[in-house]
């Protein structure tokens, strides 16, 4: 996809807009297709971001390569939460995650220090922007990010569609749609669905870094927010969670809306845009429970045929 | 030594008033199998209510239950009806639909944000009212009077629900829906009259809540968000769709909260509550008195 867009504040609005999709994408992956409501993606994001912080800030490591300790980080915790929650009913799971990432904000707000990593509390991190370039992942014009956040949305979104189409993609579907039928085939589907949220926190890890390189300023509420964790719910279910083109075509949608809404009434109106996204979302649930992209791929499937038909009789 | 003791005295206190808010969060659960998410909100709903109730007509704050308790029921009766109940009709094989966990959090948004946009960020208190600030001296400690009005609501409130679920014939087709939709179903009644009952019942007690804190609480938009988590924490403790759990639940917290900050910064006893919740979801999910067939 090329850059079309000339404007800084739509380019940051683009970009934002492609946040979202690869973080609802990466999302998706165990909230989708492994049937279960994770709603503390925000930690991940905030470890990644934090991680590839403090190691370039404090000991001058590439945060190319802070991402990918984050990311494994981001792994080992998520695999920690998931061990015994999985076994749970739903809901659990999902308490679990808020409270795990809330409580893991609110101690990052109280350290100021953890060991040798200045972690600076709730004031949190400022990055300088002293050497730009590829290496270092800071760049004077938004366009390289523009480019490496698309690059990242191609790779989960190939990643989604390879494990959709993998065993693991059909273990993590019938372990979510029916798990007590799906034990009796013999998948393990508390394992399954590890592996899943596994390659789900690494992922979102990855772009906590991003976030922190693109606005070279992180602290708590900015990278580890609840809402953060529930816009990333908003904008799968709404889309469609456990389909591929359903959390991109979610971002699509609310994305604009939440940011037109902040520029154009984010004084007189302010939270109009979460108004919105609630009601959609309470509609959405209500009338078309496998998200909006369902119709429009049914749209889609019909319009081909006639297509198809249409030639055939020449 | 003392303060020690005033702190745990008036966290005890606070702490019910906790588990009030939590009582209706486990009521819903108890009946329904789901986690209202808007729980949080509805409190909100129910302190704006009853400031707006006392500050209108200049009433006494504790009379504002007259209009607020009411008000409340009808609320989450029709909440129940019009938006919970299509997912129980469309997911009638499934026991806990995931789904209303998400459409409560919609619910959660709408509410929360129309606040916002309807009274505004700041901060609103009664500033004339008869309890605001009040305290009684017992020995050489201080113990708060709306804090103490607040924790007789809670055990009244808690003693009259179970007396409603004991004693009355209503109380007991809610128990029979509680145990086994279709088996009450087949006994006629209607699990989804119930249900709607039971979620008006549990906002009502969200609403006694709301009366309970707004002498002495500020009344902002997101301030269900507070107690939202709080009120999961709580019926997690106490075991979800338990009573006594509830208000045990809240007392601990609130103990947590005003003796903590005797021996830490106040913001570290957020971060230990968080942890007590994780290590029970972990070794005890049941809670302190959940049944154990429900996890």
């Amino acid at each position: 996809m090329p850059l079309f867009v000339r404007s800084a504040t739509y380019l940051h609005i683009l970009i934002l807009l492609l946040l979202y999709a690869y973080l609802t994408t990466s999302w998706n992956l165990v909230g989708g297709f492994a049937g279960v409501l994770p709603l503390g993606h925000a930690a991940f994001v905030g470890i990644g971001a934090y991680t590839s912080t403090v190691l370039s800030l404090q000991y001058g490591v590439s945060p190319w390569v802070g991402m990918i300790v984050g990311g494994f980080l981001s792994t080992l915790v998520g695999v920690l939460i998931g061990l015994p929650t999985f076994k749970m009913r739903g809901a659990y799971f999902a308490l679990a995650t808020i409270a795990f990432a809330e409580g893991l904000r609110v101690m990052v707000e109280n350290i100021d220090r953890l060991g040798p990593f200045l972690l600076n509390g709730p004031r949190g991190l400022q990055i300088p922007p002293l050497e730009l370039g590829f290496g270092r992942f800071m760049f004077a014009e938004k366009e390289p990010y523009y480019y490496i956040i698309l690059a990242m949305l191609v790779l989960a979104v190939g990643i989604t569609w390879v494990v959709s189409r993998s065993k693991l993609g059909y273990c993590l579907a019938a372990g979510g749609e029916e798990p007590e039928a799906a034990q009796s085939l013999g998948i393990n589907v508390a394992r399954v669905k590890l592996v899943a949220m596994a390659i789900s926190s690494f992922l979102t890890s990855l772009a906590g870094t991003f976030w922190a390189q693109f606005t070279l300023y992180i602290h708590p509420k900015s990278v580890m927010s609840l809402d953060i964790s529930f816009e990333i719910a908003f904008i799968a279910l709404i889309g469609g969670r456990g389909s591929i083109a359903g959390p991109l075509l979610g971002a699509l949608l609310l994305r604009p809306v939440s940011d037109f809404s902040r520029i154009h009434f984010g004084d007189t109106l302010p939270g109009l845009h979460l108004v919105i996204f609630g009601g959609v979302l309470i509609l959405v649930m209500l009338y078309q429970p496998r998200g909006l992209q369902e119709p429009l791929t049914r749209l889609y499937r019909r319009a081909m045929a006639r297509w198809a038909g249409m030639r055939e009789r020449g | 030594m003392i303060y020690l003791l005033e702190d745990a005295i008036n966290g005890i206190l606070m702490g019910s008033i906790y588990g009030l808010a939590a009582l209706g969060l486990t009521l819903i659960f108890g009946v329904l199998k789901v986690i209202n998410f808007a729980h949080g909100s509805l409190l909100m709903v129910g302190m704006y209510a009853a400031y707006w109730a006392v500050l209108l007509t200049g009433a006494h704050p504790y009379l504002a239950l007259v209009i607020v308790l009411p008000l409340m029921f009808a609320f989450g009766y029709l909440l129940q009806a019009v938006v919970i109940q299509p997912i129980f009709k469309a997911e009638r094989e499934v026991r806990e639909p995931i789904t209303v966990i998400i459409v409560t959090t919609g619910v959660w948004y709408i509410l929360d944000n129309l606040a916002l946009l309807v009274f505004g960020p700041q901060y609103r208190n009664i500033q004339d009212n008869p309890l605001r600030g009040k305290m009684i001296e017992a020995g050489e400690m201080l113990i708060s009077v709306p804090k103490l009005w607040g924790f007789c609501a809670a055990l009244v409130t808690a003693a009259l629900v179970w007396l409603f679920l004991q004693k009355t014939r209503m109380g007991r087709a809610v128990r029979a829906t509680s145990l086994d939709r279709d088996a009450a179903s087949l006994q006629g009644i209607n699990p989804y009259r119930i249900y709607n009952i039971a979620f008006g019942l549990g906002t009502a007690v969200a609403g006694v809540a709301g009366v309970a804190l707004v002498p002495f609480y500020n009344v902002f938009p997101t301030v269900g968000v507070l107690f939202d988590i709080k009120c999961f924490i709580i019926v997690v403790l106490g075991g979800l769709g338990s009573i006594g759990g509830a208000l045990l639940g809240g007392m601990i917290i609130g103990v947590i909260e005003s003796v903590g900050p005797q021996f830490m910064t106040a913001t570290w006893t957020e971060a230990i509550v968080y942890g007590l919740f994780l290590g029970f979801l972990f070794l005890r999910p049941s809670g302190l008195f959940g049944v154990k067939y429900d996890w």
